[in-house]
C-alpha cells in the first residue's frame, strides 16, 4: 500500500470518525435532552395527578360535607339515635344522597359501627365497620384512598369521613368517589401519554385490576413486572415497555405506588409516555447524521484525497529521485516546494545528490587514478619481467662483441632467441590487454546452458588427465531439461571457459571439478565448484577486480572477463568459499533478457553486475560498485 | 263511551265451601297485615263518611283504564306458563281478564258459579261433574262448548294435582275423573292458570271474559310496547266498567310511579323499596299477600332424583350451614323494609296454615362448624373454590337478596360467587370474617362448580289457592325431592309432614316472601282484588271527576 493511499485513508478515517463522533454525540445528548424532557413531562403529569387527587379530595370534603349538614342526614342521625329506632327507614337514603350529591360511594353508619345504608353496597347494610369508629375524630380530615368492596369488583375509592354529633355520640358519613377509567379520563394529559390505574386488592398481580381510561387495560400482562416490584417494595418505578419490535411502539411507565390511609399498598398509578416522539426524533437525527457523514466523506474523501496528493508529492518526487539515484543518477535533482519539513527534506535531498556526484567523480577519478596505477604496476610488472631478460641479454649481447666471433655468434643466436622470445611474450600481454579492453556486445540468441558447459569442459579434457599431472575428475549434476536463455553463446562460452580454468589452477594437487545447473526462481543457476584450498574473505572480496590475482602467472582478467559476461547478461555471480574446502562460483542468468534479447549496446548499457562473495557457507550476493574498464 | 247490551252482575249470591286457604287469610294476618288492615278500615270509614255526605258516586261505565306493567312481553297462552315462574305474573292478571274460569272465589272465600253453574262430586272426591252456563258466548260471539272446555282442561291438565286426568264431555257436562281422591279442585280451577278458552287453528286464543285483546302495538324506538284490550260485549257476565285497558309493557318501575304520580297511568306495579316512597307521597298501595317467595336452592350436577346418598347429605350439609348462616330477619325488616316476611317454610302462612310452626334459626357460630367440617371433608380445592350463586330471579330485588345472601354464607365461612342469569358476574364476595372483608375478582376457574354443587336464588309465585297442588308444582318444577310414588295426599297434617321432610332435606331454603304492590291512581273505584293476588278489572270503573285522570298514553318512554 503506497504511502500516498496510506494518507488517504488516514485522512478518511479521521475524518469519518470525526463526523461519526460528532453525529453521535450529537444524537446521544439531543436523545438525553428528550428524555429529561420526557421526564419532566412525567414529572409535570405526576404533579398534576397529585393536584387533581387532592382537588378530587378536597370536592370529596365538601360534598361530604354538604351531605352531613343536609336536613335530612340530621333527621336521620337523631331518629337514629333514639331507642327502638328503625334503621330499616334509611336503608336507601345513601343511595339518594349519593345521587344528589354526585358521590358514587355513600355510606350512613351509626354511632356502634352499624352500616345503615350503603349506596354502593345495599346489601351489607347492618354490619359493622369498626374501622370508622377506631378513630376518635375525623374532623378535618382529609380525603385518603380506600379499598372499597363492591358486590361483583374492588374498586378504589378516594374517601372521606365525617361525623355528626348527636348528644355524646357520633353518626358517621362516609363518601367517595371511585378511583376508575373516569377519573383517568378526567386527566388532561399530553399527546402520547397516558395513564393506567391499578387496583391492589391481591398479593400477586392480576390483570383485570389493571385499567385504562377505555376500561380494562389490553396486554395487562405486559406490566405484571411493575406491579410485582412495587408490590414487593413500594417504591417508584421506571421501566420500559415494547409492545413490539418496533422500538416506536415501546412506552416508559412511570409507576406511582398509591397508598392507603395505614399506609398499606392499595393501588398503583402507572404514567406511560409513548416513545414514537423520540424514536421519530432519534430516527431523524440519525437520518440527519447519515447524511452529514455521507457527505462528509465525500467531502473528506477528495479533501483527503487532495491533502495526500499534495503532501505525497514531494515525498514521491524524493522516491523517485531516490531510484534514480540508486540507478546511477547521480546528479538528480527534486523540485524543492516549500520550506516545510518536506522541503526541507528535498533541499537536503539535492544536497546529498550534489554532494555524491562530486564524491562520485572524485571516486571515479581516484578509481580511474587507482586503475591506472595497477595497470601501470601490472604493466610494469608483466613487462619487467621480459624486459628484464631482455637487458640482461642485451648487455651480454654488448658484453659478447669482445668475444670472438663464433662465441659471439653463439651469444649472439642465443640472444636473439631470447629477445624474441620475450618480445612474443611482450606481445602476448599486450594482446590479452587488448582483448580485455576490447570485450564485444553480446548478441542474444536461445542458448542451451548444459551443452555451453559441455563444450567448455571438453576443452580441458587434455588437462584433466594430463601425464605427470595429478587427476583432476570432473562431474556433471545438469539438470534435464533445463529451459534454455537469451544468451551470446560465444561470451557464455568464454565465460565458462574462464571458470573451469580457474577451477583448474586452483586445483595444482588434484581434485574434482563438479559442475551444477538448475532452474531456479525462473533463473537458471551454474555452479562450478572446485576441491582447491579455497579463498580468504580477502580474497573473495576482491576476486572480481581486474588485474587482481593470487596466482603468480595470472593477469587477473579472467574472472573480470567473467564477471562482465554475467553482467551482459543481466545476471549475477557470486563466490562461496571456506578456506580449505575449495570454492563454489555460482552463476545466475535470467532466462530472457529485459530488453527481449536484443543485443546490448554494450558494457555501458549492460545492467550493472551483481556480485557477490561469501566465506564459509552460503550467503546472499555482496552488491559491488560497479567496474569500469580503462 | 260504549253502550252496555248486559249490567255487570253483582257480586253476591251463591255462598259455597270456602277454601282453607282464603278462611285463613280471612282470620290470621301477620302485624303488617294488621296495619293493612286497620288502613282498610280507616279508608271504609272515610269512603262511607264521604258516601254519608253525599260524596258517594255510583259505578260508571266507559273511560280507559291504563295498566303499567314492567313485564317485557305479555303471553296469553296459559298453557306456555311455567309454574311458579314471577315473569308469569303479569300473564295471569291479563289473562284473568279475557279468560273465565269454570269456578271463582268471591273476596269472602266461597266458590262462585263462573262457566260452571253447578258442580259434584263422588264421595271419594274422585270424579267432578261440573254443568257448564248455557248461552256463553266467546269475544268473536260464538257460542261455548263443552267439547272446547274439555280441550282447554285437557291441555291444562298436566298442571293439575295429581296430574293428567281423564276429561271428558257429556252435553252439558264436564267429567274430570281422577285415579285419587281430588277433594282440592275447586281451589285448583278456581286459581293458577286454569282457564277456559277456544284454540283457533291459527294458535290464537278466544276467551269469554270481560275483555279481548284489540290491538297490539309492538315497541318501536322509544315507545313501549302496548297491549290494548276491549270491552267484551258477549261476555255472560256483563261488560266490564271500562270501555277500554290500555297497558302498556317493559315501563321501568320508577318510572311507573312518576306516571302514577302525574296521573299518566291508573295501576301500576310497585316494587318494595318504593311502597314507603308511594305511601309518603299519598299514593294508593294496595298491597296482596305474600305471594312471591324467594329462595335460594342448593344444586348440584344432577337433579335430586337421581342423586346419591352422598351427595344428599353433603347438600343437606351445606344448606344447613346456609340455612344457619341466613339473616332472614335483616333482610325481610331491613333490606327490604319490613315490605316482606322471613320465610322458613315452602308454602306461605295464608295457604298452608302452618308455616309459623317452622323456624328461622340464625346461628353464625354453627354455621361456621358444619362449613368447616364440610369442606374439611371435601378437601382444600373445594373450600378455596367459591360457590356460585345463580341469580335465576328476575329484578334487581333478587340480586340484593342475592348479595346479602354472599355475605351471610361468607360469615360462615362459604365463598360464594355471584352470577347474573346469563352470565358471570365479574366479581364475587368470598370467603372472609368480616362483612367489610377482601373481595377477589373473578379468576377464570369461578364458573367451574364445586364438588358441593352451586347455588340458585328463585323467586317463585304462588298462584293456586291449592296448597297441594303448590307444593306439588314447586317440587316437580324446582327438583328439590325424589318423585313420590302415589299421589299425595291432601289431608293438611300429611301435607305438613311431607312439606317438614322437604325443609329438612335443606335443598331449597327460603328466604323472604313478599307481597305484590300495585299503585292505584285516584280516579280508580272498586279496586277490590283477592288477597291472593287476583285482579278483577272488569269490576274497576274509573271515575272521572277526580281531575286527574289519565290520558290514554302512546307509550313514548321518557327519559
Amino acid at each position: 500500500m503506497s504511502f500516498r493511499t496510506k494518507l488517504f485513508l488516514i485522512f478518511l478515517i479521521t475524518v469519518l470518525a470525526s463526523v461519526s463522533l460528532v453525529a453521535y454525540g450529537v444524537t446521544h445528548y439531543t436523545q438525553a435532552a428528550f428524555e429529561e424532557m420526557d421526564a419532566q413531562r412525567t414529572d409535570a403529569l405526576v404533579a398534576q395527578f397529585q393536584k387533581e387527587f387532592a382537588q378530587r379530595g378536597e370536592e370529596v370534603v365538601h360534598q361530604v360535607e354538604n351531605i352531613a349538614n343536609a336536613e335530612i342526614t340530621l333527621r336521620m342521625a337523631l331518629d337514629l339515635a333514639r331507642v327502638n329506632a328503625d334503621p330499616s327507614l334509611y336503608v336507601h337514603d345513601a343511595t339518594g344522597a349519593a345521587q344528589d350529591h354526585g358521590l358514587d360511594f355513600v355510606e350512613f353508619v351509626n354511632a356502634d359501627g352499624t352500616l345503615i345504608s350503603s349506596a354502593q353496597y345495599p346489601a351489607r347494610v347492618g354490619y359493622k365497620s369498626d374501622w370508622v369508629t377506631a378513630t376518635k375524630d375525623w374532623k378535618d380530615s382529609k380525603a385518603f384512598l380506600k379499598k372499597e368492596e363492591l358486590p361483583d369488583s374492588v374498586a378504589l375509592s378516594l374517601t372521606v369521613v365525617r361525623t355528626l354529633p348527636v348528644g355524646d355520640k357520633n353518626f358517621y358519613i362516609i363518601g367517595g368517589r371511585r378511583l376508575d377509567q373516569n377519573f383517568l379520563a378526567s386527566l388532561e394529559l399530553p399527546s402520547g401519554m397516558r395513564t393506567l390505574l391499578y387496583r391492589n386488592v391481591e398479593q400477586s398481580f392480576i390483570p383485570a385490576a389493571l385499567t385504562d381510561d377505555h376500561g380494562e387495560a389490553a396486554q395487562a400482562d405486559r406490566f405484571a413486572a411493575i406491579i410485582e416490584q412495587i408490590q414487593k417494595s413500594p417504591q417508584p418505578v421506571v421501566q420500559t415497555v415494547n409492545w413490539s419490535t418496533n422500538p416506536a411502539d415501546a412506552e416508559t411507565f412511570h409507576a406511582i405506588p398509591l397508598p392507603g390511609r395505614n399506609g398499606e399498598l392499595l393501588g398503583v398509578l402507572l404514567v406511560g409516555s409513548s416513545r414514537r416522539e423520540l424514536v421519530a426524533l432519534t430516527t431523524h437525527i440519525f437520518e440527519i447524521a447519515g447524511i452529514a457523514v455521507a457527505a462528509a466523506l465525500l467531502a473528506g474523501l477528495f479533501i483527503s484525497f487532495w491533502v495526500a496528493a499534495r503532501i505525497t508529492r514531494p515525498v514521491e518526487e524524493l522516491a523517485e529521485g531516490a531510484r534514480e539515484v540508486a540507478a546511477g543518477r547521480w546528479d538528480t535533482h527534486i523540485r524543492v516546494r516549500g520550506r516545510d519539513e518536506i522541503g526541507q527534506l528535498a533541499g537536503a535531498f539535492n544536497d546529498m545528490t550534489h554532494t555524491l556526484a562530486e564524491q562520485k567523480e572524485r571516486l571515479v577519478q581516484t578509481e580511474r587514478v587507482a586503475a591506472w596505477r595497477e595497470l601501470a604496476r601490472r604493466l610494469a610488472h608483466e613487462l619487467r619481467n621480459p624486459l628484464f631478460p631482455m637487458q640482461i641479454t642485451v648487455e651480454n649481447l654488448q658484453r659478447a662483441k669482445q668475444l670472438e666471433a663464433k662465441q659471439f655468434l653463439e651469444v649472439f643466436n642465443e640472444s636473439t632467441a631470447t629477445l624474441r622470445a620475450e618480445l612474443a611474450n611482450l606481445n602476448a600481454i599486450v594482446a590479452r590487454f587488448s582483448d580485455f579492453a576490447k570485450m564485444p556486445t553480446p548478441h542474444f540468441s536461445r542458448v542451451n546452458v548444459n551443452e555451453a558447459l559441455r563444450d567448455a569442459v571438453r576443452l580441458f579434457e587434455a588437462q584433466f588427465h594430463a601425464v605427470g599431472k595429478p587427476v583432476i575428475t570432473p562431474e556433471f549434476f545438469l539438470t534435464e531439461p533445463l529451459p534454455e536463455i537469451d544468451a551470446d553463446a560465444e561470451m557464455l562460452h568464454r565465460a565458462f571457459q574462464n571458470l573451469v580454468l580457474n577451477a583448474l589452477d586452483a586445483m595444482p594437487a588434484g581434485g574434482t571439478l563438479t559442475i551444477h545447473t538448475l532452474q531456479h526462481e525462473g533463473d537458471v543457476r551454474i555452479e562450478v565448484a572446485d576441491t582447491g584450498k579455497g579463498l580468504t574473505p580477502e580474497e573473495c572480496s576482491r576476486l572480481f577486480t581486474p588485474y587482481y590475482t593470487t596466482k603468480s602467472q595470472g593477469t587477473g582478467l579472467g574472472l573480470a572477463i567473467v564477471q562482465s559476461v554475467v553482467s551482459d547478461h543481466h545476471g549475477a555471480i557470486s563466490v562461496i568459499s571456506e578456506e580449505g574446502r575449495g570454492a563454489t562460483f555460482r552463476i545466475e542468468l535470467p532466462e530472457h533478457q529485459p530488453d527481449g534479447g536484443a543485443s546490448s549496446s554494450g558494457a555501458e548499457d549492460a545492467a550493472s553486475p551483481r556480485v557477490a562473495a561469501s566465506v564459509g557457507t552460503a550467503r546472499p550476493p555482496i552488491p559491488r560498485p560497479p567496474i569500469e574498464v580503462a | 263511551m260504549n253502550s252496555s247490551k248486559q249490567t255487570r252482575m253483582p257480586a253476591h249470591t251463591h255462598a259455597e265451601v270456602r277454601p282453607r286457604a282464603v278462611r285463613r287469610l280471612l282470620l290470621t294476618a301477620s302485624p303488617g297485615e294488621h296495619r293493612a288492615r286497620f288502613a282498610c278500615l280507616l279508608m271504609l270509614i272515610i269512603a262511607f263518611t264521604c258516601r254519608a255526605s253525599g260524596a258517594a258516586t255510583a259505578p260508571r261505565y266507559g273511560g280507559t283504564l291504563i295498566v303499567e306493567l314492567h313485564a317485557p312481553a305479555l303471553v296469553l297462552d296459559p298453557a306456555t306458563w311455567k309454574a311458579g315462574s314471577p315473569e308469569d305474573s303479569a300473564n295471569l292478571q291479563m289473562a284473568a281478564a279475557v279468560f273465565d274460569r269454570l269456578v271463582t272465589l268471591d273476596r269472602y272465600g266461597r266458590f262462585r258459579p263462573a262457566l260452571a253453574t253447578e258442580w259434584s262430586h263422588d264421595a271419594a272426591c274422585r270424579r267432578w261433574q261440573f254443568t257448564l252456563r248455557s248461552a256463553v258466548q266467546f269475544s268473536d260471539a260464538s257460542a261455548l262448548t263443552a267439547a272446547e272446555v274439555v280441550a282447554a282442561l285437557q291441555e291444562l291438565a298436566p298442571g293439575f294435582s295429581p296430574a293428567k286426568p281423564a276429561i271428558t264431555a257429556s252435553g252439558n257436562h264436564v267429567i274430570v275423573q281422577f285415579s285419587s281422591p281430588v277433594p282440592d279442585l275447586l281451589e285448583q280451577f278456581a286459581s293458577g292458570r286454569n282457564f277456559i278458552y277456544r284454540r283457533n287453528p291459527d294458535g290464537a286464543l278466544l276467551g269469554t271474559g270481560p275483555f279481548y285483546l284489540a290491538a297490539v302495538v309492538p315497541a318501536a324506538g322509544n315507545t313501549f310496547a302496548r297491549y290494548e284490550f276491549a270491552g267484551n260485549e258477549h261476555c255472560w257476565s256483563g261488560r266490564p266498567f271500562v270501555d277500554r285497558m290500555q297497558v302498556t309493557l317493559g315501563v321501568p318501575i320508577l318510572r311507573q310511579l312518576f306516571d302514577l304520580q302525574l296521573g299518566k297511568a291508573h295501576v301500576v306495579e310497585l316494587s318494595p323499596e318504593l311502597v314507603r316512597r308511594a305511601a309518603q307521597e299519598n299514593l294508593r298501595v294496595w298491597a296482596s299477600a305474600p305471594v312471591l317467595l324467594y329462595a335460594l336452592q342448593i344444586a348440584t350436577e344432577s337433579p335430586a332424583a337421581s342423586r346419591g346418598d352422598a351427595a344428599v347429605a353433603r347438600a343437606a350439609g351445606l344448606g344447613e350451614a346456609l340455612s344457619l348462616a341466613l339473616d332472614r330477619d335483616t333482610m325481610a325488616n331491613v333490606l327490604l323494609q319490613k315490605q316482606a316476611e322471613p320465610a322458613a317454610s315452602f308454602l306461605p302462612q295464608w295457604l298452608s296454615g302452618y308455616a309459623s310452626v317452622f323456624n328461622t334459626e340464625n346461628d353464625v357460630t354453627r354455621a361456621k362448624k358444619i362449613s368447616g367440617a364440610l369442606f374439611a371433608v371435601a378437601g382444600a380445592q373445594n373450600a378455596a373454590q367459591p360457590l356460585r350463586l345463580r341469580v335465576e330471579a328476575p329484578g334487581d330485588l333478587a340480586r340484593l337478596i342475592a348479595e346479602r345472601v354472599a355475605i351471610n354464607a361468607r360469615q360462615a365461612g362459604i365463598s360464594v360467587q355471584l352470577q347474573s342469569r346469563g352470565s358471570v358476574l365479574q366479581g364475587s364476595a368470598t370467603q372472609g370474617t368480616s362483612p367489610a372483608g377482601s373481595t377477589t375478582l373473578a379468576t377464570n376457574n369461578a364458573s367451574k362448580a364445586t364438588d358441593l354443587g352451586s347455588l340458585r336464588l328463585i323467586a317463585w309465585r304462588y298462584s293456586s289457592l291449592s296448597e297441594r297442588a303448590e307444593l306439588d308444582a314447586m317440587v316437580a318444577a324446582l327438583q328439590i325431592a325424589r318423585p313420590d310414588t302415589e299421589a299425595p295426599s291432601p289431608d293438611p297434617e300429611e301435607l305438613f309432614s311431607r312439606e317438614q321432610r322437604l325443609i329438612a332435606e335443606r335443598s331449597l331454603l327460603p328466604l323472604v316472601v313478599m307481597p305484590e304492590y300495585i299503585g292505584l291512581g285516584s280516579p280508580v273505584r272498586d279496586w277490590m282484588p283477592e288477597r291472593w293476588g287476583a285482579w278483577h278489572l272488569a269490576d274497576v270503573w274509573l271515575d272521572e271527576k277526580r281531575g286527574d285522570t289519565a290520558t290514554p298514553a302512546n307509550g313514548k318512554a321518557q327519559p
